[in-house]
């Protein structure tokens, strides 16, 4: 019993600090959205076709309440609390075997059951927790600013939430203990999740779509409209049953296979290598040029996450967008709405009867930053902290090299791989505009992939900054991340009512200026530009002046 | 510059917060000798030697490698020295041979022939991926990497962690052919009988402040031995401690085992006056008796000064 009271008490405390994160950040934009929702006009939302509700998450009854509840809760708070539950997922069984940690664990004695129970355990403790806290702030939130929330059931909107996002969790768990890989187990839950987000939003739009978006599990959360019509207890219990077969897997999965040691994946490089009618050629291509400079390496790092990223933004964001858009072109002049642009603000803006709206809402409002800062800020965080944590820094700067050297390069390759994908988000998007023929101007793409590559630039700046400063890759990405989250929800915000303070935001600088329409926005990109390079200006003394950590 | 001293720091000091880590520390390390640096966990050891690596900054004090100065010229002084850090990490997903050349291309290139033999010497297996590798089997390469090109000064934390006897002792013969050659070696360790294996001097550091700085022969010359008594009758070891010199008396039956520092015929003749004596056997006291015994000193001494963090 103690054992297995201290295995869920310290997944508790390695975790609490994420989920606070999350919640209290989800909290302060409800309180934020609702604030800005009482100042404007709502008397557009009325006048709606119900086929766009679901695309962009906003309910029939358009009012203050909703709208907020809808566009923070049902859209940042799913994804941030299902990643929460994937991060735990990925981590419990998966995490420990990377770390080479499970050894000691189950040294204990301990069977691996009780210990995935423990863990199990904590991590719906944890989500109940956090969507306890999301419940109270839901209800605290509208009566602080008198908001009316008659005819909503908050209480059945947030169980829904925390049971639709603890089902990511219990995905990553299963394929975390059936595989031992964490990178899987994160990935391919984070994929299921992004997919089923598009599907269930994009699906009902099309003509007999509705049926198929009960494939996906974002459907049991969001398809019943839980904050109007209260909880659906039969999606609830094929949630539940899922996670429950989910967790059924898991327990079979650990028991059945041998644990892994501390060990490295196993790359086409190295099968390349180690085949002998391959190996002198992939050494000479690849086995040393890899290492041969700071830049290079660190390039050759993150190759993996370069190739899903830019693969993803070329195919599904790019290509596959414009025939997609022909298909849905014809419900939206059908309708013949002319949208309103405020609506549309946090979605990144845009008309949905124009292609180029349709790629701002679909593509560049969202997931084409969110694509580049994650490579961006990936690279930006491990630059430096990711160094420092896996006690690597002190060897490599036993060498002739200074710290501002380590600095410059790490930068470079962060910036080659920003450009890069930048590059593939053009190539991605004009060809969809060429498949499809939707006219759009290719120099404009190329104005809005430039300064959303700027964007994810000044992100990076910001991840390799906080490395530099503190040396913690957590602090290096939780930063970036809230901030970014913090000041695009305040563009979209301010965007609504045309406030000053959306100026403050990086973001106003990025879409501002409709660059889809208008082309290039010199002056925004400049400042875009200034800002990243105040942001690595400071990183450099930063890192030069600190003591470096020993352990991580 | 073979005559530059090699390591030398003045006053140094380190405090994190309140901890002081290291207190105003005073030491030199000469061309053409191993200095061993002994310490129980935790002493400084590693304060010490990141600090004059550049990888955390004195709190005051300084430090000169090869006469220059450890934060002002650190790239340059660190062309001419090797390092082994302290539970060594590598790139888990490079393989040894890889991680060799990462280095050498940092360092603009390195004698691969001298490479070869150094893997050769030690067993290194180079083709693997470093993250794959035992712990002893990575710091060989670690061990490798600090030998490669050919420096003035060696520093290495702990460097014996993980290898094998075996191979400690090749590792052990490699310092002591480059100490020949000129440069020369900073070890810092708590395995003693390393120390007193390849050491021409060494610094004992306890609580951050550097409580003995000898030679190795000296240490010795001090004349300390390990004594053990078979007497007729049963001992009681008080009587033992009494006696002027003698320290770290362990008594079973009819034995009695002590350290003892003086003359051999007085510790005999304070013996008879109690019992008889049936046999005796003596060594020369080895490093580890004398460093327990510093730090019985040390304990006993300054302990309510130090012991206080």
């Amino acid at each position: 019993m103690m054992l297995l009271a201290t295995v869920f008490s310290k997944t508790v405390l390695d975790r609490w600090r994420g989920v606070t994160i999350g919640v209290v950040s989800l909290a302060a934009l409800l309180y934020f959205g609702m604030v800005v929702y009482q100042d404007i006009d709502l008397s557009i939302y009325t006048s709606l076709p119900p086929a766009f509700e679901s695309l962009i998450g906003i309910g029939e009854n358009a009012d203050v309440a909703s709208l907020a509840y809808n566009a923070i809760y049902s859209s940042y708070g799913a994804i941030i609390l299902a990643g929460i539950a994937i991060a735990m997922g990925s981590a419990f069984i998966a995490g420990e075997e990377r770390k080479g940690t499970i050894g000691v664990l189950l040294g204990n004695p301990r069977s691996r059951t009780q210990v995935l129970l423990a863990k199990t355990a904590a991590m719906i403790v944890m989500m109940g927790l956090g969507g306890l806290v999301l419940w109270g702030v839901g209800l605290a939130t509208p009566a602080a600013l008198d908001v009316s929330i008659e005819g909503m059931d908050v209480t059945a909107f947030t169980l829904h939430l925390v049971v639709g996002t603890l089902f990511y969790g219990f995905l990553a768990l299963a394929i975390g203990s059936w595989t031992g890989k964490t990178g899987v187990a994160s990935g391919v839950s984070a994929g299921v999740l992004a997919v089923s987000f598009f599907a269930v939003g994009i699906l009902p739009i099309i003509e007999g779509g509705e049926d198929w978006a009960r494939v996906f599990p974002w459907y049991y959360f969001a398809g019943s409209d839980p904050l109007m019509n209260g909880v659906n207890w039969g999606h609830l219990a094929i949630l539940g049953a899922a996670s429950l077969a989910l967790f059924l897997v898991a327990f079979v999965g650990v028991n059945r296979r041998d644990l892994r040691s501390k060990s490295t994946g196993v790359s086409l490089l190295d099968t390349l290598r180690a085949n002998p009618i391959t190996a002198r050629v992939t050494e000479k291509l690849a086995g040393g040029a890899r290492v041969s400079r700071i830049w290079v390496k660190a390039a050759s790092e993150h190759q993996g996450l370069l190739f899903v990223v830019s693969g993803l933004m070329f195919f599904v964001m790019g290509v596959l967008m414009g025939p997609i858009y022909s298909v849905i072109e014809d419900a939206v002049v059908e309708f013949g709405v002319g949208f309103p642009e405020e609506l549309l603000a946090l979605f990144g803006g845009g008309d949905l009867s124009t292609p180029e709206g349709y790629f701002q809402i679909e593509s560049f409002g969202l997931v084409t930053p969110i694509a580049l800062m994650v490579v961006t800020i990936t690279m930006g965080a491990k630059a430096l902290a990711g160094e420092e944590e896996n006690r690597t820094m002190g060897i490599l700067l036993a060498n002739p090299v200074r710290r501002s050297a380590v600095v410059t390069e790490k930068l470079a390759a962060m910036v080659l791989y920003g450009v890069t994908v930048g590059i593939v988000v053009f190539a991605g998007t004009s060809a969809g505009n060429w498949i499809s023929s939707l006219g759009m101007s290719y120099a404009n793409i190329a104005a809005t992939a430039a300064l959303a590559t700027l964007i994810g630039l000044l992100f990076g700046a910001l991840a390799l900054l906080v490395g530099a400063v503190t040396g913690r890759t957590r602090f290096a990405i939780f930063i970036p991340v809230g901030a970014a989250l913090f000041f695009h929800t305040m563009n979209a915000l301010a965007s609504l009512t045309d406030a000053w303070w959306g100026r403050l935001s990086p973001f106003y600088y990025y879409l501002g200026s409709d660059p889809l329409n208008n082309g290039m926005a010199w002056g925004d990109a400049a400042i875009l530009l200034g800002v990243t390079a105040l942001l690595v200006a400071l990183a450099y003394p930063a890192f030069n002046q600190r003591d470096l950590r020993q352990t991580g | 510059m073979s005559d530059q001293i090699a390591l030398h720091t003045e006053a140094l000091t380190k405090h994190y917060g309140e901890v002081k880590a290291l207190v105003d520390l005073d030491l030199d390390v000469r061309p053409g000798e191993v200095f061993g640096f002994l310490g129980p966990n935790g002493a400084g050891k590693t304060t010490m030697i990141r600090t004059v690596m550049d990888e955390i900054r004195p709190t005051s004090g300084h430090a000169r490698i090869l006469g220059m100065d450890c934060h002002d010229q650190s790239v340059e002084i660190r062309r001419h020295i090797g390092y082994l850090p302290s539970d060594l990490s590598l790139y888990p997903n490079l393989t040894g041979k890889d991680t060799l050349t990462y280095f050498a291309n940092l360092r603009g290139g390195v004698d691969w022939s001298y490479v070869d033999v150094l893997a050769e010497r030690l067993g290194a297996e180079l083709g693997k991926k470093v993250g794959d590798l035992s712990s002893g089997n990575r710091q060989k390469v670690g061990v490798i990497q600090a030998f490669m090109n050919r420096p003035q000064l060696l520093i290495m934390d702990e460097p014996s962690n993980g290898l094998d006897p075996l191979v400690q002792r090749e590792f052990q013969a490699m310092m002591r052919e480059i100490v020949a050659e000129g440069a020369s070696v900073f070890l810092s360790s708590h395995t003693l009988s390393e120390v007193q294996r390849v050491a021409d001097r060494v610094g004992i550091i306890r609580h951050g402040h550097l409580i003995a700085r000898e030679s190795v022969a000296s240490l010795r010359s001090k004349g300390m031995r390990s004594v053990e008594l078979e007497l007729a009758s049963i001992p009681n070891p008080d009587v033992f401690r009494s006696i002027d010199g003698v320290r770290d008396v362990t008594a079973e039956n009819h034995r009695v085992q002590l350290s003892y520092e003086g003359k051999m015929a007085e510790l005999l003749r304070k013996v008879a006056e109690h019992y008889d004596v049936v046999d005796i056997s003596t060594q020369e006291a080895d490093l580890e008796e004398i460093f327990l015994a510093y730090y019985h000193d040390e304990r006993n001494g300054a302990a309510a000064q130090t012991a206080s963090r």
